[in-house]
């Protein structure tokens, strides 16, 4: 046991910490919650503690949003010791039913919504797809993400992807069914066991594929993939930097208008995980029409959706304004007409606390794929 | 306490578009994921609750393909101990008396105390595996039991009748008890407990292992033949009743009387 125990100090560098608070004093749901992440890495150097720190209901109103870890000045990931805790509640089996199925229908069908994978690439249908063979080399490998594949609301993300990459004769293929969750959620969950497995398939599937680049739709695939897959052949980028540089280059272009007032959300995985900031604010400034808002919380500080973190499968205790609210409500003070994310977890979080403050009328949460794909449906673009 | 718990292995057609295929007899099941059964899951729970609160073991019973090992493994990482699956091509498996004879078969070469299986299968619904099997075996049965507790000897069992009545039986032992959902919370089995189950014992057998004379359990053993597997026809006959809230009410009751239903 005394091992077992040695290893999560060691694990998580809990010596490291000096207790400075920069951990608590920038995490965002500590508004909402009792959340207070400086006290569990503190409680956790006690290693008897351990049991006894993981059955706080708190851990589980982390969203894994990463604040802590760009501020910690020592480096340290204070949210992954609350990830640690909450494995020892994961591996007693104990956990909320929502979490329980989610993290069940990963092992068995391959994604965290319980639809079966022989769906997968049901959102393809009608569309003039190309599909991704083994061995075959192909520039661009897209990765869809299970949210994406299977969430009517946001399959708009890999549909437009699919008529930008076709009209701009783009050399990319997507994946078939047999894609797999990369993980991001089963890691934060706290399902060290699954994660671990989903690693090793994962890389060995997608090494299978000869592809310049493998690009993620979603920022939780990107970060998940860069972070934790040490062994994949391809690098892996994200498509908002995919069709920034396609433009760059002059392979890419739109000519629709939208004039609109946007404001960009910065995602966590995005941002603050994956250090993309300026990629999507180019897309969006590149159509005419726009003008580019900004939150006063952006960039390395803009205000987490709670939608990470495997909160979309653990409600918090708190009835406190939601975050994605918040969000809303100060993107309403600037004016905006769009809050333009890229990320679909973001879309769903957003558009839901848009849709509950009842500003349906004024303003619209929209994917930078959405936007674009308007765009590429006007005849005249 | 030793107890054996009967699980199966279900396809989830909540969202799917079932297909009957040309055969006009069988589903086509490509496109379902497939899963424990629902009240069977709350099965497994409770045996191992029993277990871990009075000791004995547990010992997992199922009629599958090998696929659903992964379903038989995930029990046996919350606490089963081993399992027996059956698998035979002879078995008529639409008739529910022929699947508790079969499991009957299984049971009778263990020692059990008691048997829980799901109240129903999320499939055929037939709700009348577990209560045959009881018949089969010659020993009590309680069905749709919401609760559970284990005396000396003795079960007391809740059972959820119609119209939100619950009545409390108590059964000797050796007994089956058919368990409704509800009951309590199944618990997830990681993947390292899985890992872990597969060092137990997964014991697979055909009839001819159990003892079973194939001609009791085949196509012609059965007394439910499956004649036809159809999608019934959706058709509209909604019918408006205009008029004030009185004569809406006495063409309504026309209506009502004239089909025979009041």
């Amino acid at each position: 046991m005394s091992a077992e125990i040695q290893t999560f100090r060691e694990k998580y560098d809990l010596l490291g910490c000096i207790q400075c608070g920069r951990c608590t004093g920038g995490c965002p749901v500590t508004v909402r919650a009792n959340l207070n992440v400086r006290q569990f890495v503190n409680d956790a150097y006690d290693e008897s503690k351990l049991d006894e720190l993981a059955k706080i209901a708190d851990i589980w109103d982390c969203t894994a949003c990463h604040t802590c870890a760009v501020r910690c000045p020592k480096g340290l990931k204070p949210l992954e010791v609350l990830i640690g805790l909450r494995t020892l509640i994961i591996e007693s089996g104990k956990v909320e039913p929502t979490v329980r199925d989610a993290l069940q229908s990963v092992l068995l069908e391959g994604n965290p919504w319980e639809k079966s994978r022989a769906a997968r690439s049901d959102w393809m249908e009608g569309l003039d797809v190309r599909i991704a063979e083994p061995g075959v080399p192909v520039e661009n490998l897209f990765f869809v993400c299970c949210t994406i594949a299977y969430d009517r609301r946001v399959q708009a993300i890999a549909k437009n992807m699919v008529k930008i990459m076709n009209k701009a004769g783009i050399d990319y293929a997507f994946i078939d069914e047999n894609e797999s969750c990369c993980g991001s959620e089963v890691f934060t969950l706290g399902e060290e066991g699954l994660f671990e497995m989903l690693i090793e398939d994962n890389t060995e599937f997608l090494n299978g594929y000869t592809a310049n680049q493998i690009v993620t739709l979603s920022p939780h695939c990107f970060t998940t993939y860069n972070a934790h897959y040490p062994d994949l052949k391809s690098k892996v980028i994200h498509y908002t930097q995919l069709l920034d540089q396609l433009i760059t280059d002059g392979r890419l272009s739109y000519s629709g208008e939208l004039q609109k007032k946007v404001v960009f959300h910065d995602p966590c995985y995005l941002g603050k995980q994956g250090g993309i900031y300026d990629e999507p604010r180019r897309l969006l400034q590149k159509i005419e029409g726009v003008e580019l808002l900004e939150f006063e919380r952006r960039r390395e500080r803009s205000l987490c959706c709670e939608g990470g973190g495997g909160k979309m499968w653990v409600e918090s205790e708190s009835k406190k304004e939601r975050l994605a609210e918040t969000r809303i409500k100060d993107a309403k003070e600037l004016g905006a007409d769009i809050v333009a994310v890229a990320c679909p977890f973001c879309v769903l979080t957003l558009e839901d606390a848009m849709k509950n403050l009842g500003y349906e009328e004024e303003m619209r949460v929209s994917e930078i794929m959405e936007l674009l794909g308007e765009l590429f449906n006007d005849p005249e673009a | 306490m030793k107890t054996i718990v009967c699980i199966k292995y279900v396809p989830d057609t909540s969202e799917a578009v079932v297909k009957v295929n040309p055969d006009g007899k069988s589903v086509d099941s490509s496109r379902f994921s497939f899963d424990i059964n629902d009240a069977d899951n709350y099965a497994v729970e409770e045996s191992v609750l029993i277990k871990e609160k009075s000791g004995g073991e547990v010992t997992v019973l199922s009629i599958g393909p090998k696929q659903s090992d992964v379903m038989i493994r995930m029990a046996m990482a919350k606490g089963c101990d081993r399992a027996v699956r059956i698998e035979d091509e002879r078995m008529a498996l639409h008739d529910p008396v022929i699947v508790a004879r079969i499991l009957a078969a299984a049971a009778g070469k263990q020692e059990f105390d008691l048997i829980l299986t799901g109240c129903m299968a999320n499939d055929d619904g037939h709700m009348s595996t577990g209560v045959a099997l009881a018949e089969e075996l010659g020993v009590n049965h309680a069905s749709m039991v919401k609760k559970l507790e284990v005396l000396d000897g003795r079960v007391r069992a809740h059972r959820e009748l119609e119209g939100g009545l619950l009545e409390v039986v108590e059964l000797e032992l050796p007994a089956v008890v058919t368990i409704q959902t509800g009951i309590n919370e199944p618990r997830y089995a990681p993947i390292r407990g899985i890992r872990e189950a597969q060092k137990k014992e997964l014991l697979v057998s055909n009839l001819d292992d159990l003892g079973l004379d194939a001609a009791l359990v085949d196509e012609e053993a059965s007394l439910v033949v499956l004649e036809e597997l159809y999608i019934p026809e959706v058709v509209s006959t909604a019918e408006i009743i205009e008029g004030e809230p009185d004569e809406k009410a006495e063409k309504l009751a026309s209506i009502l009387v004239k089909g025979g239903l009041v």
